[in-house]
């Protein structure tokens, strides 16, 4: 946990120091120490204008947001592959990008301006159409009081393959447009502002808090829901509880940084590959891992091709797919998840 | 300490087939109970309404005078452990994480396990004789080994009853009853309720002290071993004829389960066969001619041998001559008839003496008859002929019809060739 820990500090300064303009770690500290009420530094004095306001209103609410999405995705990931029990499940398995996107792209087409709290058309509907996806496949998938898991994740994959063709056909019809809805799709963090960390990150927190809260009754979870329901769990109560958090999490992801993939499915196998599967482990390491990546990620994608930069997921996929199989090959007795040893 | 539970009138309907019809018992505080029934009579589902996974359509469960609905989750976790017939576990936890899993019910959230959970898995992985595998991956495990896990976590649940459904289906013999008796020693030392659905009778009795038998979703019968396990209840919820006996060694009531097919309910219009003489050997031929579907009779043979008691289990018309004494002409007629009412006369491999000489006389008359005859293993005759003159009076037959085969193997080839080609006897050849 510790290492975790490093690694985000680590990359958070990495990602603060490099971009299309590279500012002296020395200075970052500087003006960050600067922000803090009670401090005057004389050196701070001497570093222009311009670095601060790239660092402070570009690079710090850019690298905070990609924490929160890179935790968000891994956390709701791990909780995903828990509660269906099943190594292919990813944060959008139940169709809730889907729903996003549907989302996003309805609010592209139409061009709405309106914008709650100064907040964009974009992630509004993309929030809305994630979590009200949610609820339509819960729905669908609900026999009597109890919601099984098998039918859950077969609903999930109707309701997302029709909400893809809908995004699919408005995106042919996308015209001038096209650009932008497949930029979106791909996903990413440009554009990051302070008002998107004040709206993405209480989400995201409030959807950590819950998930974390249910750590040790996902354990039993993951030994059948009739095992767990003969130790005490309240099986369906927390599969209630464990959807619409994670659901949160993965909802608040997308709507401010668009479909990124493989973070979301990678993060919580990497680290039950390096330390089991134990959830009260699992999930703030896959949160901090998660985090770490997608800021390294980002950065990355901010520096390839600076001044451009590069959709984030395709970088999170063409880094993490090759880790993850030298990981594979590495540990060959890949037990969990039915490997058998 | 164990709890009482009276299960009432227990009522569940899947769709609109009634598993449990009214199911009513009541096991009392440290009773060991085998719950027995064939597939499907519900002994799962029973058991899964006790331990609260499913929800009775009607009836009531009530535990120690308290109805189940009116207890939490965990406490009914605290209450009742269940060990499943197969626990899936795809991830890699540890042998003691998962027997840790036990202590869930009795910790609030976010409460760390501590030094008494630890103590208390320590002592359930030893009593389990699991120690050694504590920091094993369970997913490396052995069915055997895993299923002692299941039943170490159960153990550190502290339960007052402990379920078991069919916990021994898929392990080898030593296993089977390593577990039982773990079972029971919770049951002796700790006075634990148990109940385990089980579909080995014979395992069950070694093991439990009472049994209740379901049957389409009721109690057919429920008491001790021998008030329970009858041939009348057997064929009532199993559908097989079976006999129950004390085995001759340790004097444990079994049950041995004979199949369908007693004498009368032979395949309809198939042949009548009589297997002359009884001892060991011939008790293939009986056995295979019996299995093809042939209605039988055996004789004439000494009392309390192989073939009289399979004539005699089977309930076949059987010539029985007293020990030391020789047939006679009541004995001679009696079996003529009953070969003339065959469609044809079997001489297995039989060993042949001065005593039982007489009878070639009878099958020659049969055979002059047109009865078919055959004679099993004619080259080995000397080898168990104590007279010197079977192997002779053998050839007679053939040369007057008799057929003879080489093993007992050749029989249905030719009674289907031979019965079939006239449909009611074998007259030719």
């Amino acid at each position: 946990m510790a290492v975790l820990f490093m690694l985000l500090v680590f990359s958070t300064i990495a990602a603060m120091v490099w971009g299309a303009v590279e500012i002296a770690w020395r200075d970052i500290f500087v003006i960050l120490a600067n922000t803090l009420p009670f401090y005057e530094s004389v050196a701070g004095t001497e570093i222009t204008q311009v670095y601060r306001d790239i660092l402070l209103q570009i690079r710090v609410p850019r690298v905070i947001l990609a924490a929160a999405v890179g935790s968000s995705l891994a956390v709701s990931g791990a909780v995903f592959q828990g509660l269906f029990r099943n190594p292919m499940a990813d944060p959008y398995v139940i169709g809730i990008s889907s729903g996003a996107a549907l989302g996003a792209v309805f609010a592209m087409l139409g061009g709405f301006s309106l914008a709650l709290g100064g907040f964009g058309a974009v992630p509004l509907f993309a929030f809305a159409g994630g979590i009200s996806t949610m609820m339509l496949v819960y729905s669908m998938a609900r026999v009597g009081r109890a919601v099984p898991v098998m039918t859950l994740l077969l609903a999930g994959i109707a309701v997302s393959a029709f909400l893809s063709a809908l995004v699919s056909l408005f995106t042919y019809f996308a015209g001038e447009k096209l650009h932008m809805v497949v930029f979106w799709m791909m996903g990413g963090l440009g554009g990051a502002t302070w008002q998107q960390v004040q709206v993405m990150v209480p989400y995201a927190l409030a959807g950590y808090i819950c998930v974390s809260f249910f750590s040790r009754e996902l354990n039993a979870m993951l030994l059948g829901e009739e095992t767990a329901s003969n130790l005490g769990v309240n099986t369906e109560q927390v599969k209630k509880i464990l959807l619409v958090g994670a659901s949160l999490l993965v909802a608040a992801a997308v709507s401010t940084s668009g479909i990124i993939g493989f973070v979301g499915l990678v993060v919580p196998h990497f680290v039950r590959l390096v330390a089991g599967p134990d959830h009260r482990f699992l999930i703030p390491a896959s949160a901090l891992l998660g985090g770490s990546l997608l800021i390294a990620t980002d950065t990355l994608a901010r520096i390839v091709i600076a001044p451009s930069e590069l959709p984030v997921g395709i970088i999170t996929a063409l880094i993490g797919a090759p880790m993850f199989i030298y990981l594979l090959k590495k540990r060959r007795k890949l037990r969990y998840f039915g490997g058998g040893g | 300490m164990g709890l009482n539970i009276d299960v009432h009138d227990l009522q569940l309907t899947y769709d609109t087939h009634p598993v449990l019809d009214g199911t009513e018992f009541r096991v009392e505080r440290g009773d060991l109970v085998a719950l027995l029934g064939a597939n499907g009579a519900g002994k799962s589902t029973l058991l899964r309404c006790i331990s609260r996974i499913l929800q009775p359509t009607g009836g009531q469960i009530i535990l120690e005078g308290k109805h189940l609905q009116n207890f939490n989750t965990k406490e009914v976790a605290r209450l009742m452990a269940v060990v499943p017939q197969e626990t899936t576990a795809d991830f890699d936890f540890t042998v003691e994480d998962i027997v840790m899993m036990g202590r869930f019910p009795y910790l609030r959230r976010f409460q760390k396990e501590d030094q008494g959970d630890q103590e208390i898995v320590r002592r359930a992985m030893e009593m389990t004789g699991i120690s050694h595998l504590a920091d094993r991956s369970i997913a490396t495990l052995s069915g055997g080994e895993k299923q002692r896990v299941i039943m170490a976590r159960a153990v550190s649940q502290q339960p007052e009853v402990l379920l078991l459904d069919e916990p021994t289906a898929n392990l080898d013999i030593g296993y089977q009853s390593m577990l039982l008796e773990l079972a029971s020693r919770l049951n002796r030392e700790k006075d634990v309720t148990v109940i385990a659905a089980i579909h080995d009778i014979n395992l069950a009795v070694h093991h439990f002290n009472r049994f209740i038998l379901l049957s389409g979703g009721r109690v057919l019968a429920a008491g001790r071993a021998e008030e329970v396990i009858t041939p009348e209840n057997i064929q009532k919820s199993y559908g097989v004829s079976a006999s129950t006996y004390r085995h001759p060694l340790h004097g444990v009531l079994q049950v041995s389960v004979v199949g369908n097919r007693k004498n009368g309910e032979h395949v309809e219009g198939g042949p009548a066969a009589h297997v002359i003489g009884g001892g060991e050997e011939a008790l293939p031929a009986l056995e295979l001619l019996s299995q093809k579907g042939c209605r039988l009779s055996v004789g004439p043979v000494s009392a309390q041998d192989s073939g009289c008691r399979f004539a005699h289990f089977h309930s076949l018309p059987v010539i029985i001559v007293p020990p030391f004494t020789s047939m006679n002409s009541e004995h001679r007629s009696e079996h003529i008839k009953m070969m003339r009412e065959a469609d044809l006369i079997v001489v297995p491999p039989i060993p042949f003496g001065e005593g039982n000489l007489p009878i070639f006389e009878e099958v020659e008359i049969i055979l002059k008859e047109g009865k078919a005859v055959y004679i099993i293993d004619l080259e080995g005759v000397e080898a168990r002929d104590y007279s010197g003159r079977a192997r002779n009076l053998l050839k007679g037959l053939i040369k007057q019809g008799a057929v003879a085969l080489e093993k007992v193997e050749d029989l249905p080839a030719v009674i289907n060739s031979g019965y079939n080609r006239d449909g009611g006897g074998v007259n030719e050849r």
